[in-house]
């Protein structure tokens, strides 16, 4: 029971007995934990969850039907060509855009690297660029993550899907 | 207009910020110290309180929803289930909305019957009366068009059977009912319409008949009470609103937000088949604060019970009025007063449980 | 109420509300989210064809975008596509299409499945054009002009021999404004498993993997192989639902993984039962840990034929390009590195011929080594007692068969022949012919095939039942008949002939049963029915 007088504030005693102290502590640690915890899972609701762009295995030829040092060529989602190479240690993929200004690539055979026809750009067969525009901006054709089935004998290459849903 | 030299001076971070915003910290401070009468102690008295929290949970909770809702007929069901299966805790904030929705309006319905019983809605409280009436019409809107911007089966049928009875009230009928519904029938525009109120209009509404509502319990203070027999000793009469009743009010939060949580868990919001403007279920019933309403339209016809509901409700809007010129006039004890509350209370409970029990 | 007593109750209140949201996580952790199955990725070749397509045969492209091809881009082009100068091909809106896709077109992919298949016995199930039954289709049944009965029957299953319209110069017939040519409507549509492409490759890979969804889960399930492998002849279908393998199978088919990509292996990836392709096809685990490899060659694993009048054991002789050869044990097998003249029939002409080709030969592969290979089947689930016995079990119903019934009733019939009552250009002049047939093409089968699946009743009532029924009822009496036609003296000799048989131990039953055993007999009936079979009361 609270014994105050009608009507007029008075102070308690300016001593906080440790039971009091407690109660006011654990109090505002419930409080904080329990509303805090709430606008937590509120603000997890309000943000949607950034999902990784969904990408898709495309089929990208034959193991067999490759010759090592041979390149073949696959569309991916976007319409952008993606060349397929392989070479004596294995399989790599590679976007056909020239990162200098955007043309295509292509790959030429007897000398081993890939050639654009714009500024004359060369790439080597890791696709570094070693000589024109893109060499002197230390560019390099950028690598498609490719994955190899060596039970189906099959190649795909790993490309962003067209559309993307967002959760 | 503050002499150039004085603004010069440096004057003190506190005095700065003072006379950028000039408003007296005191008064709070004499609000916080107002004193509580001591019945208010009573658990009962508690509902007025615990509607306020339960709409401010609405308002939140209202509030994250629309971040995802799309009130349009071909969107709307889809909406609600992303944020029922897809989003994260979408379930959660739903189900929390749809709960607190229901505890407030029986909150709102046992705080009216303690605001009777206890006569606090006598003079000079009859306008506080008459708001609170409204804030109760507030508030089953809320819930009516709430429900309807779902978009099942049973939210787009039961639109089309309240806007048919808006559409039966004398003189205005056709014109409430048009208006409700956008139309000469529950189709896009009445959708948004029940948006727009659901979201803006009702909210504003709300907020200055609280605010009102508030503001007179403030102004005249909370009716005193003293129970026949009843002794109280002089230093018990009053005690503290801060730090006492408020942390009172706190306990009713939290055991709020936790009743909420679990029952969330348990029951949480569920889905039925999206709406079908070709094909009229075979049960339609709307919420159950609406049942008494419905089995009084099943029982009579819809012009009578639209009459009869119209009619009655103005008499309980008008109670405070009536009833002093009624004691004007007669002798009339408080029994009267009190066995016309539990008739009136008793009808409603009868009629909701009768709906409540046939198909 | 205290001050501090109200704080601790919100203290409570509020630990008790945290417990719930933490619930509240634990319960959003659980939430499954449905994510859209990805489509199917149409490539720019494919685009074409798809938008079209997709108004003339909506279900077709629904299908394709199902399948795992659909998934990959592989599309309409990437095994329609053929070579301006295929048969059957012709320019389709600026791509050269052929309707038929063959196993070679598969292999382009599926090179290791499609060398394993076109040398099995699946792929030469369309060579049977020079058996009796298809005599009895086409001849019997059939008529000049209206062969429907093959067509729609033998062909569906074994494979047509596909052909194209021809005029008199033997040019193409072509029709319509893209000039496709015309396929004779006797051989096309046809998905029949050893069908005779027009390129040249033996077989139909969507016979078992149905086109255009290519479900793996259709291809393993029994039902796939019983659109064939049934009825009276080989009722596998029959006698898998019958048995134990089969029953499991049924009641377990969500515990199968029927639908799972890639390795789909016994004792790894299920275990409730075995399916057709579990025993014949599919990979297994071994002790070794490994499994042994699926393979397309469905004989690989075969002891027993169970098709011909006598059941032999079958040899594998493997030639060094990969040819194979089933040589029955009667035949004497030839040495590691020897050259043989084998004979492969292959279309030519649209027409099927005996090739003739020298090849040597790389490894004989024992009946007992491909029992083996079966035998690790079994071993998953059962003991190698178990397995053995049941080899046992088999073995014996098999040699009972040959032994008993087909090497007598052979026997007869080439006497038949030798003594000139049977024409070799009339194989179903007379009925002991037809009864000859029935009795090791039906039912002879029937129990052979019902013992190798543990199928007791096709083994017993359908099977050796009717074999010894008709046996001594039909084809005995058949034989005699058909030598009276002759005159009385062959009559007699083949009288005596059968009195000789019948008087071998194997036939002693003729006799009638011991007393003690008739007594038995009846006593059995009169207790357990209070009837006495064939008696007057």
């Amino acid at each position: 029971m609270d014994h105050i007088a009608g009507g007029s504030l008075m102070d308690e005693t300016s001593h906080t007995t440790r039971r009091e102290w407690l109660a006011s502590v654990l109090m505002g640690v419930g409080l904080v934990a329990s509303y805090g915890v709430l606008a937590v899972e509120g603000l997890m609701f309000l943000l949607p969850k950034r999902l990784k762009p969904r990408t898709r295995l495309l089929f990208a030829g034959q193991i067999d039907r490759y010759k090592v040092g041979g390149v073949q060529g696959f569309y991916d989602l976007q319409g952008n060509q993606i060349l397929v190479k392989r070479s004596e240690s294995g399989f790599q993929a590679f976007s056909s855009v020239c990162p200098h200004l955007g043309c295509r690539v292509h790959w030429e055979v007897d000398k081993q690297q890939f050639f654009c026809p714009c500024h004359r750009g060369v790439f080597d067969a890791n696709g570094v660029a070693i000589s024109g525009p893109p060499a002197a901006a230390g560019q390099r054709l950028s690598q498609v993550p490719l994955k190899v089935d060596e039970l189906s004998g099959v190649i795909y290459i790993e490309v962003k899907d067209a559309k993307r849903k967002q959760i | 207009m503050i002499p150039k030299e004085q603004s010069r001076k440096v004057a003190s971070l506190r005095e700065r910020m003072k006379a950028m915003f000039p408003f007296n910290w005191e008064l709070l401070k004499h609000a916080g110290a107002e004193p509580v009468p001591y019945h208010l102690k009573k658990w009962w008295f508690c509902l007025g309180g615990t509607a306020l929290y339960l709409f401010i949970v609405q308002v939140v909770t209202g509030i994250a929803l629309t971040f995802y809702y799309v009130p349009s007929p071909d969107q709307a069901y889809a909406s609600v289930a992303a944020i029922t299966r897809d989003i994260r805790f979408g379930w959660f904030i739903r189900s929390l909305h749809k709960w607190s929705a229901n505890f407030m309006i029986v909150a709102v319905i046992l705080h009216m019957l303690r605001v009777y019983f206890t006569g606090a809605y006598r003079h000079p409280r009859q306008l506080n009366w008459c708001i609170g009436f409204l804030l109760l019409g507030t508030t089953l809107t809320f819930g009516f068009t709430g429900y309807s911007l779902v978009y099942e089966q049973l939210s787009f049928w039961g639109a089309t059977v309240a806007t048919n009875l808006a559409a039966a009230v004398p003189l205005i009928g056709p014109y409430l009912g048009y208006f409700l519904r956008g139309g000469t029938e529950v189709g896009e525009n009445t959708l948004t319409r029940f948006f727009i109120l659901h979201i803006g209009v009702l909210p504003t509404v709300a907020f200055i008949l609280l605010s009102l509502h508030i503001l007179l319990i403030r102004l005249q203070g909370v009716t005193e009470l003293q129970f026949e027999g009843e002794v109280v000793p002089k230093e018990e009469q009053y005690f503290r609103f801060w730090p006492d009743h408020a942390t009172t009010e706190l306990m009713i939060g939290v055991l709020l937000m936790y009743l909420l949580t679990i029952v969330a868990l348990i029951f949480p919001a569920g889905l039925g088949a999206p709406a079908d403007p070709t094909q009229t279920p075979a049960h339609i019933k709307p919420e159950w604060y609406f049942y008494f309403n419905f089995r009084l339209l099943k029982l009579t016809s819809l012009r009578v019970s639209v009459v009869l509901t119209l009619g009655l409700g103005s008499i309980a809007f008008f109670w405070p009025f009536i009833e002093e010129w009624l004691s004007r006039r007669f002798r009339m004890p408080d029994a009267i007063p009190v066995t016309l509350g539990v008739l009136a209370f008793l009808s409603f409970l009868v009629l909701t449980i009768w709906e409540s029990f046939s198909i | 109420m205290k001050l501090t007593t109200k704080r601790y109750i919100v203290a409570v209140l509020s630990f008790l509300f945290l417990a719930a949201l933490l619930l509240v996580a634990y319960q959003e952790s659980k939430q499954y989210r449905i994510e859209e199955e990805p489509g199917p990725v149409i490539t720019t070749a494919n685009k074409g064809c798809v938008d079209c397509h997709r108004r003339d045969a909506p279900a077709l492209v629904m299908e394709w975008e199902h399948s795992r091809h659909g998934q990959f881009g592989v599309g309409c082009v990437d095994c329609h596509a053929a070579e301006k100068e295929d048969v059957d091909a012709w320019s389709h809106e600026g791509v050269y299409v052929s309707a038929l896709v063959t196993p070679k077109d598969c292999a382009r992919c599926h090179t290791r499945e499609h060398a394993e298949f076109s040398r099995s016995h699946h792929a030469k199930a369309g060579e049977i054009l020079a058996s009796l039954d298809n005599v009895l289709a086409e001849k019997v049944a059939g008529m000049p002009g209206n062969i429907a009965d093959a067509v729609n029957g033998c062909w569906q299953c074994h494979g047509s021999i596909v052909k194209v319209k021809r005029d008199e110069q033997g040019a193409i017939v072509r029709t319509g404004k893209e000039g496709k040519p015309v396929i004779d409507a006797n051989t096309w549509p046809n998905s029949g498993m050893g069908r005779l492409n027009l390129d040249g490759s033996k077989g139909s890979c969507h016979a078992c993997h149905s086109r255009h969804a290519f479900q793996a889960k259709l291809s393993r399930s029994p039902e796939n192989c019983g659109k064939c492998h049934m009825g009276p002849d080989h009722p596998q279908i029959e006698i898998y639902n019958e048995s134990k393998h089969g029953i499991a199978f049924y009641a377990n088919r969500d515990r199968m993984a029927l639908d799972k990509e890639g390795e789909w292996v016994l004792g790894r990836d299920y275990s409730a039962a075995p399916t057709c392709a579990t025993c014949h096809i599919s990979s297994y685990m071994t002790p070794q840990g490994i499994s042994v490899a699926n393979s397309h060659d469905v004989g690989e694993r075969i002891s027993w034929t169970l098709r011909p009048v006598i059941s032999t054991k079958l040899n594998l002789v493997i030639y060094e390009d990969g040819y194979k050869e089933d040589y029955p044990e009667t035949k004497p097998l030839p040495k590691v590195g020897d050259t043989v003249q084998t004979v492969e029939k292959v279309i030519e002409n649209e027409k099927l011929i005996n090739h003739p080709v020298p090849r040597r030969v790389a490894k004989i592969v024992t009946w007992s080594e491909r029992r083996n290979l079966m035998k690790g089947v079994c071993l998953n689930c059962h003991n190698d007692t178990y397995v053995d016995n049941f080899y046992r079990q088999f073995d014996d119903l098999v040699v009972l068969y040959n032994e008993k019934f087909a090497k007598p009733a052979q026997q007869f019939m080439n006497e038949l022949l030798a003594d000139g009552v049977l024409k070799p250009n009339a194989p179903f002049e007379h009925d002991v012919q037809w009864v000859f047939w029935e009795l090791w093409h039906h039912e002879g089968r029937r129990a052979r095939h019902g013992a190798s699946m543990m199928g007791p009743d096709y083994t017993h009532w359908h099977g050796m039942y009717e074999v010894s029924k008709h046996f001594y009822l039909e084809f005995l009496p058949a034989v005699v008949r058909a030598a009276e036609m002759q005159g009385p003296d062959l009559k007699q000799k083949y009288e005596q002939k059968i009195e000789q048989l019948l008087a071998q131990d194997a036939h002693i039953w003729q006799k009638g049963l011991s007393p003690a055993e008739a007594e038995a007999l009846r006593k059995m009936y009169e207790e357990r029915y209070h009837q006495t079979p064939g008696a007057s009361n």
